[in-house]
């Protein structure tokens, strides 16, 4: 069987006919995960970073090597002796410089196709007299900036549905979070790994017809050998329904008698296509039916106004008629079978694949473009619409954190120290010194009231951060430098599934967890 | 740094020092040592001491290669046996399943190669290969044509071919005993 | 293994400037809820063993081993060595963030401790251009800790059972912690592996993927997959065309050559999709390989180091996956240790015989001994077999050693291996004389 990584390349590279060029060499090892088609969606996007800590010059760095459009960063701080020890991006002669200048000279470094900018205004001053400014943008994310301005920020980008999605960052010592803000995200390529319907049981005439016709009996033994898969469980299937008034296998007991059946064909014990015809017999009675995530999708009545929404309106209009499925896929696996008899069933579901797109393509109530309709009918039984969340909306809600206690409790005990570490640094008047174990639990008492918490969790987590309440160690930084790209990745070539809601790390146990907003 | 050896003298069975053996060579010793092979299989070590390199004959005493002496060469890594051994025939000879170049299609010595698999169950596969040839997934395919179609001619063809004679302008080893 | 009292060899004299260290001495001069206090020196104690006192050694420059290298750097690590016995490519840019393109060709080892070195004074960066089996156990002896960022299995195998092997009960120093990680696409692992202790390497060999193969058959007579195409040039035609020039895969031409074959014989059996991409991937099992996996699993395994060296928090036990497809995915569990395993299991004897032994004799004591249960049991030393039951030949190559004495064959205090049907995997021996 062959991986979908080279699937993707064999179609993205299909032209390559010599070695391929500079830039194709260098994000080889990248392209062979989000293809092309990523590719030109990170070189198209314009990131802002706020705050110039070890932690976002680490996550810069991994957005500027794959190749990102633009960076800003945005710092109007002076480089400090303890910055300059644990940041990679400054050196000593950095002290007493800006920080922004000095970390996106030495980030520019690392890729000359990178536009990289350096604004040393203070953030506080571009969220009151410059709003427009981070509309101009893909994505932005922020690193330890004050909860005041990050509340500020968060809730102008909300009010706009429009707005690029925002990723806090919060880190303390060996432990951090990170939010995902966005309104709604469309993804084509989920890169999902369940594996298409090949139609066993709703088998298109040409399919059924071919199956029909195959003569079994008067085959050779090599022949008989190579019988694609596919067709050997379309006959058998279709001789099933004929002896059982149209109904596939139902019971435990059918199920295993259709298995025996398809071993009765066998010649020899060791006939590989009949043992790859009951490994895959399940497809005889799974039905293929629109996937739930979807069939939820069009139920909501918000499906935005744009090309995607108008997709995926086609593709419910799709599925409403008979025989109610999603477009075929055109991938075929590998299987035991002679290269004609393979190229012949290949050919067949591809023209079955070009035609159900053409009807799909009758089907969209505005145009859309034809590379992206083809795109989303190739990976349509994966595509998805994700509804996110306000920042800060979770902690306005405690019978969701209540709820979050009782199954998630370390990731929401952690949460809860860097909601009180927040809340803290908020509180008037600032005592000097770092939070107190007591502070930092008063401000979760108050937030949570009349919940009983894990001792164990709340001090593990609660006595880290008064541990280290302004520590931005250089290992925790890289991890989140490393996870916190990966979503700025996934968010931007809208590939892969990013995180909705917060994703808490904690490594001194080195564990990670996911809290739905 | 953490206290490691205190937990290490904490534990039941504390480990011995171990030899430098590599784990590749005391499985090699292991499989070897217990080959449990019939008197139609035979291990030859050019050098004694190199376990990693041998070949294996074999003398079918039954089947259409009865009489013939086939030698397959074993090359195995210091990777073993999360890789297989590389085994290929040094002769050349007339066989479905084993091409000119001395290739030999045995499905554990790729695909369904794992390390639970060892040397005696590769080498009881290839004698197999002599005594029920495979017609249907082929290497040679002229062999496989013919031992479809006419399994006479095909059994004449390996006699024939086994003295050292053409089949089809292709000659062969002579593997006579 | 607490601090020594060793002397400072690595003659570092670099004055850390005020506040160099602010962060990390956040979690140094303050023990948190996880610390272990028996075991953590807060303050100058752990600073002098981290800064002054720990030797570190880097496996590997490449994806993980370029952010292992400058993490250690940053969290303090003053004495850091690496191996790699690779040179710059072209495709490393994407990721090995220590390279630029005036690189390329040169050694990854070299460029990095440069690089490292420059961007980070006050450490000592010492490079190794060339294979980790040049090095003895007295080189790896002089590491405290051990981190392997590596693409091959082989290498793993090799590091993993040196660093068992050479823990030696009668000396603390001899136990080296060894991290491990690895990254495949948006997937990752970093383990922690205290030799003799935990599970290690060998003991999860069966949990990695196989690379795909495809059966010969298949490639010869019913390719389907431009995948097949490919292989049967590589697999097949190149040795029948080339003889016995060897296949380098990083030559251009040679890949250029494949593609060509692999291409015609595409378009013979009418199959699409063998690209010059596709071509490279499939005889070098390209993996793929991204900056920001590469990023989180080298700090994990950075910060595996920085915990076990200082003691300031718990440590990974043993294992941490990481799956970024689909939202974040990560799971952490303690991967048990195989009493099968041919490198850290099976059972160790301390076996004390007279200089008069025969080997005959030593065999029928281990026949003999209750507690073990061995029949038919083969003998070698690390590199000579002593008596091999099977097969023939070496039976009887070996037999004339049954009636010589053992002190002629092992040295005292040498080891013995043993295999037997009826053990698990091997039991060593080891030889003194009374």
């Amino acid at each position: 069987m062959v991986s979908n990584g080279s699937q993707d390349i064999k179609a993205e590279m299909a032209t390559s006919e010599v070695q391929p060029d500079n830039k194709t060499r260098r994000y080889d090892r990248q392209l062979r995960l989000w293809a092309a088609t990523g590719q030109s969606a990170l070189e198209s996007a314009r990131v802002l970073v706020i705050g110039a800590s070890a932690t976002a010059t680490s996550i810069l760095k991994n957005l500027v090597l794959p190749g990102i459009g633009h960076i800003t960063l945005l710092d109007h701080c002076v480089v400090s002796p303890a910055d300059a020890g644990n940041n990679f991006f400054f050196e000593g002669s950095s002290i007493g410089r800006n920080r922004a200048e000095e970390a996106v000279y030495r980030l520019a470094e690392l890729n000359d196709s990178v536009q990289a900018r350096a604004d040393t205004r203070d953030v506080a001053d571009v969220l009151a007299s410059d709003q427009s400014y981070f509309f101009g943008f893909s994505l932005i994310i922020t690193h330890n900036i004050a909860p005041v301005l990050l509340k500020r920020l968060a809730d102008l980008l909300w009010s706009n549905p429009s707005s690029p999605p925002l990723i806090p960052v919060r880190s303390a010592g060996f432990l951090a979070e990170f939010f995902v803000q966005f309104h709604t995200h469309e993804i084509i390529e989920s890169h999902t790994e369940d594996s298409t319907s090949l139609r066993i049981d709703k088998p298109f005439p040409a399919l059924l017809q071919a199956a029909r016709e195959l003569k079994f009996d008067a085959m050779d033994t090599t022949d008989h050998g190579h019988i694609p898969y596919v067709y050997i469980l379309v006959r058998a299937l279709d001789d099933w329904k004929t002896a059982h008034d149209g109904l596939p296998p139902q019971t435990y007991a059918e199920k295993q008698e259709f298995k025996s059946l398809l071993n009765a064909q066998k010649r020899t014990l060791d006939e590989e296509n009949f043992d790859e015809a009951v490994a895959q017999s399940y497809r005889a009675w799974t039905p293929t039916i629109t996937p739930p995530h979807l069939v939820e999708l069009f139920a909501d009545t918000t499906i935005p106004s744009t090309p995607f929404g108008h997709l995926l309106a086609a593709l419910q209009s799709f599925s409403r008629r008979p025989p109610h499925v999603l477009p075929l896929s055109v991938t075929l696996p590998d299987m035991k079978s002679d290269t004609e008899s393979y190229v012949r069933l290949q050919n067949l579901y591809r023209t079955q694949a070009a035609e159900e797109r053409e009807q799909f393509r009758a089907l969209l109530r505005v145009p859309v473009q034809n590379e992206l309709v083809d795109l989303f009918v190739k990976n349509a039984h994966g595509v998805q619409l994700l509804k996110g969340a306000c920042y800060g909306a979770l902690d306005a809600t405690p019978e969701k954190l209540t709820a979050h206690l009782g199954s998630l409790t370390r990731e929401t005990a952690t949460h809860l120290a860097f909601f009180a570490l927040d809340a803290w640094r908020s509180s008037p008047p600032r005592q000097s010194g770092g939070p107190t174990d007591s502070e930092l639990r008063e401000h979760i008492v108050s937030l949570v009231p009349s919940v009983e918490l894990d001792e164990k969790e709340i001090s593990d987590a609660v006595g880290e951060i008064i541990r280290a309440p302004t520590a931005d160690l250089p290992n925790v930084a890289a991890f989140l430098g490393g996870i916190v790209a990966q979503e700025a990745i996934k968010m931007i070539t809208r590939q892969y599934i990013p995180v909705n809601g917060y994703c808490v790390i904690d490594l001194v146990d080195t564990w990670t967890g996911v809290l739905p907003s | 740094m953490i206290k490691i050896w205190s937990m290490k003298k904490n534990e039941e069975a504390a480990a011995k020092r171990k030899p430098k053996t590599s784990a590749a060579q005391i499985r090699v010793q292991k499989d070897l040592t217990e080959l449990d092979l019939p008197s139609t299989m035979v291990t030859h070590f050019p050098n004694p001491a190199d376990l990693l390199n041998f070949t294996l004959t074999i003398t079918p005493d039954e089947g259409m290669y009865k009489g013939g002496a086939f030698i397959f060469s074993f090359v195995i890594n210091m990777n073993y046996p999360h890789e297989p051994p590389k085994v290929k025939c040094t002769q050349t000879i007339y066989h479905p399943n084993v091409d000119l170049e001395g290739n030999v299609c045995l499905n554990i010595l790729r695909e369904d190669w794992k390390p639970v698999l060892n040397l005696n169950s590769v080498m009881v596969g290839l004698q197999y290969l002599f005594l029920e040839p495979n017609a249907d997934d082929p290497l040679n395919k002229d062999a496989a044509e013919e031992l479809r179609r006419n399994r006479e001619q095909f059994i004449y063809n390996v006699k024939h071919s086994m003295r050292g004679g053409y089949v089809k302008g292709v000659q062969y080893a002579n593997v006579l005993t | 293994m607490a601090t020594t009292d060793a002397p400072i060899t690595n003659g570092i004299n670099y004055p850390d400037w005020e506040d160099r260290y602010y962060h990390v001495d956040q979690v140094l001069d303050n023990p948190g809820p996880r610390t272990d206090p028996d075991s953590f020196m807060a303050g100058d104690g752990v600073k002098n063993f981290l800064r002054n006192q720990c030797k570190i050694l880097v496996i590997g420059a490449g994806g993980l081993g370029c952010e292992i290298l400058a993490n250690l750097a940053l969290s303090g690590f003053k004495d850091i060595h690496v191996i790699d016995m690779d040179t710059i490519d072209i495709s490393n840019l994407n990721r090995q963030f220590l390279f630029r393109s005036k690189d390329v060709g040169q050694p990854k080892a070299t460029v990095a401790a440069e690089y490292i070195m420059k961007r980070v004074p006050g450490v000592k960066v010492t490079p190794y251009y060339g294979k980790i089996q040049d090095k003895d156990d007295d080189y790896y002896m002089q590491f405290n800790l051990v981190i392997c960022g590596l693409d091959s299995v082989e290498a793993r195998r090799w590091i993993n059972a040196t660093l068992v092997n050479l823990v030696d009960p009668e000396n603390p120093e001899s136990l080296k912690p060894l991290i491990d990680g690895g990254t495949e696409g948006f997937k990752g692992q970093a383990r922690v592996i205290l030799p003799t202790i935990t599970s290690c390497y060998e003991c999860s060999l069966d949990m990695l993927n196989k690379p795909t193969t495809f059966p010969i058959c298949t490639i010869a007579n019913t390719p389907r997959l431009p995948e097949h195409c490919i292989e049967w040039a590589s697999v097949l035609e190149w040795p029948k065309v080339k003889g016995d020039m060897k296949l380098d895969t990083d030559d251009p031409e040679h890949i250029q050559w494949l593609y060509s074959v692999a291409l015609e014989r595409a378009q013979e059996f009418k199959i699409e999709g063998v690209t010059w991409s596709l071509t490279q991937g499939v005889v070098k099992n390209i993996i793929p390989a991204i900056a920001s996996t590469n990023a989180i699993i080298a700090a994990s395994c950075c910060n595996e180091a920085f915990k076990i060296a200082t003691s300031s928090a718990a440590y990974l036990n043993n294992y941490f996956m990481l799956i970024g497809t689909e939202s974040v995915y990560s799971h952490t569990f303690e991967h048990e240790k195989r009493n099968d395993c041919p490198v850290c299991g099976g059972e160790s004897l301390e076996v004390s015989i007279s200089e008069s032994w025969t080997v005959e004799r030593l065999i029928e004591m281990l026949v003999e001994k209750q507690d073990i249960q061995i029949k038919k049991p083969s003998l070698s030393t690390p590199t000579k077999q002593i008596y091999f039951q099977a097969p023939p030949q070496l039976e009887v190559a070996t037999r004339p050693n049954l009636e010589k004495k053992v002190s002629e064959l092992v040295p005292d205090g040498g080891d013995v291996t043993v295999t037997a049907t009826t053990l698990p995997f091997s039991l060593s021996l080891r030889i003194t004389y009374t």
